[in-house]
């Protein structure tokens, strides 16, 4: 195991440069006039990111206006009955719920947590595994939908939802399982 | 749907301030209007005539616990300056010390900027070291529905700033993928991973380079590579976009990728989490490994069924551009 775990950092730290010379390098055996097409290419940067911006604003003003209305806590305490219910201590609930909302929020949460009941606790593990195991969802919404311009999302929210739930509540029992 | 949770938000965040403001107004929370009772002690002798006098503003335990209904334990002591002017005299407390609530907020509210909590003070009774006085400070209200529009104007900016700072990283990796597509690299991976990837993207035809994309953009994101993950998504939503007949109109490809996105499965953890976790990573590293494969097959399992959903189908721009052609002939 621990074999396996070095080989993929190594692994995850040489594909980059790998990538970064590999590409223009086989470019150049190919014979691709190779800094003309990477500034062709890289003007589109620009671009994409201007289009995203109308999206990611839309996104995240509203997250940010309902998290400081105290609208957020209101939606935490509101769903604790259901989230005992499944089994999700209640400790970890304001982590299940800001997670797809915001990054930097969740973030908070995981040194708040890790502040108060010290970094061995399995709360801290579950919540970090939460951290660890999902994507700021509508962040990627945003982002990903903003550059090409899509507007009707059709089923890409709930789905992203459930399989965030399902994240949360997998952390819960296979950390549960391992540690406890 | 994403229409109905926006506004929900945005309807719900103004339901909420006004309700919070409202019951800040019927509490009386702040004492707006109410002069607070404190004791000030001077070190050098109390002169009317002295512009500026350094004090010790105290306030006994039950005073303060009378005037604002809290439970506060403790005596009371800040060190602050008295101020005469033309208006009368002002009490300042020193800039940024411990405030206990609700002085913090108040302080918050009514001098964002200096940071000091001030107020308009009276003088009852005095003897030359010490004053029995009342300070007035300005009303506190609204706190939640300034909060709201200031935190608007805010994540505006936010998001302003996070969509520049993404330029670089999209410039350097949409430069290296046209090396890539020019060069004959990207048709090799898709050749390789097609057999695959078709399954979950059964739209997509033989040996287009989305496909490659696609690869890139999942094993970055395995990687723990968020900054060059970003880019090749967003490239490979590009090569979706154009097999997409509609303009606005998600494709099930698309919210196959976004799925596979939301979900990420990831081998490396992020590279936040391990600054915040520092070594304890290591133990959480098989956790968060079977908790994304499995979240990562439940949205792949997910996006299929919905897409075959009736809502989902009638919407569908594939579909859509199919029956229209067939009408045609």
């Amino acid at each position: 195991m621990e074999f396996i775990r070095g080989f993929i950092d190594v692994v995850s730290v040489f594909v980059l440069p790998a990538i970064i010379v590999g590409f223009p390098l086989y470019g150049l055996i190919k014979k691709v006039p190779v800094y003309e097409e990477f500034v062709e290419g890289a003007k589109e940067g620009f671009n994409v990111a201007v289009m995203i911006i109308p999206y990611l604003v839309a996104i995240l003003f509203a997250i940010g206006m309902f998290r400081a209305s105290g609208a957020l806590d209101f939606l935490i305490d509101g769903l604790r009955p259901l989230m005992t219910a499944v089994g999700i201590p209640p400790e970890i609930i304001p982590m299940a719920i800001v997670r797809p909302l915001t990054g930097s929020g969740s973030a908070a949460i995981v040194l708040d947590m890790i502040n108060e009941f010290g970094e061995d606790s399995i709360l801290v593990k579950m919540a970090a595994t939460m951290f660890g195991s999902t994507e700021t969802t509508f962040y990627v919404l945003a982002v990903y939908f903003g550059a090409v311009n899509i507007r009707k999302t059709r089923h890409a929210v709930p789905v992203g939802l459930i399989a965030d739930g399902a994240a949360m509540i997998l952390a819960v029992f296979v950390v549960r399982l391992l540690f406890g | 749907m994403l229409n109905y949770i926006w506004a929900g938000l945005i309807i719900f965040s103004l339901v909420f301030a006004m309700v919070y403001d409202v019951r800040d107004m019927a509490n009386d929370t702040y004492r707006n209007g109410d002069p607070l009772p404190v004791v000030l002690s001077f070190p050098e002798s109390y002169d009317s005539g002295t512009r500026r006098q350094e004090v010790t503003v105290s306030l006994p335990e039950g005073v303060f616990n009378e005037h604002y209904g809290v439970d506060h334990e403790g005596d009371l002591e800040f060190q602050g300056v008295l101020l005469q002017t033309t208006d009368g005299a002002e009490l300042r407390f020193a800039q940024g010390i411990d405030l206990p609530e609700p002085l913090g907020t108040i302080r918050s509210h009514i001098s964002r900027r200096e940071n000091d909590l001030r107020g308009p003070v009276i003088i009852a009774g005095s003897d030359s070291t010490s004053a029995e006085a009342t300070v007035l400070f300005n009303k506190t209200r609204f706190l939640k529905l300034t909060a709201i529009s200031q935190a608007a104007l805010d994540f505006a900016e936010t998001a302003v700033t996070l969509a520049i700072g993404l330029i670089g990283a999209l410039a350097l990796w949409m430069g290296l993928l046209r090396i890539a597509e020019k060069s004959g690299i990207l048709y090799s991976l898709v050749r390789f991973t097609q057999p695959v990837l078709k399954k979950l993207f059964p739209e997509i035809p033989e040996d287009h380079p989305a496909f490659g994309m696609i690869v890139l953009n999942l094993t970055a994101n395995m990687l723990g590579l968020g900054n060059a993950a970003t880019p090749l998504g967003i490239k490979a939503m590009e090569e979706l976009q154009k097999l997409n007949p509609t303009e606005d109109t998600a494709t099930n490809s698309m919210v196959m990728l976004l799925a596979l996105n939301t979900a990420s499965v990831q081998i490396v953890p992020p590279v936040l989490l391990v600054a915040i976790m520092g070594l304890q990573i290591n133990q959480l590293f098989f956790s968060i490994l079977i908790v994304t494969s499995m979240s990562a097959t439940i949205a792949v399992l997910t996006a299929k069924l919905f897409s075959r959903f009736k809502k989902h189908k009638a919407t569908d721009p594939m579909r859509i551009k199919a029956g229209e052609s067939e009408e045609v002939k």
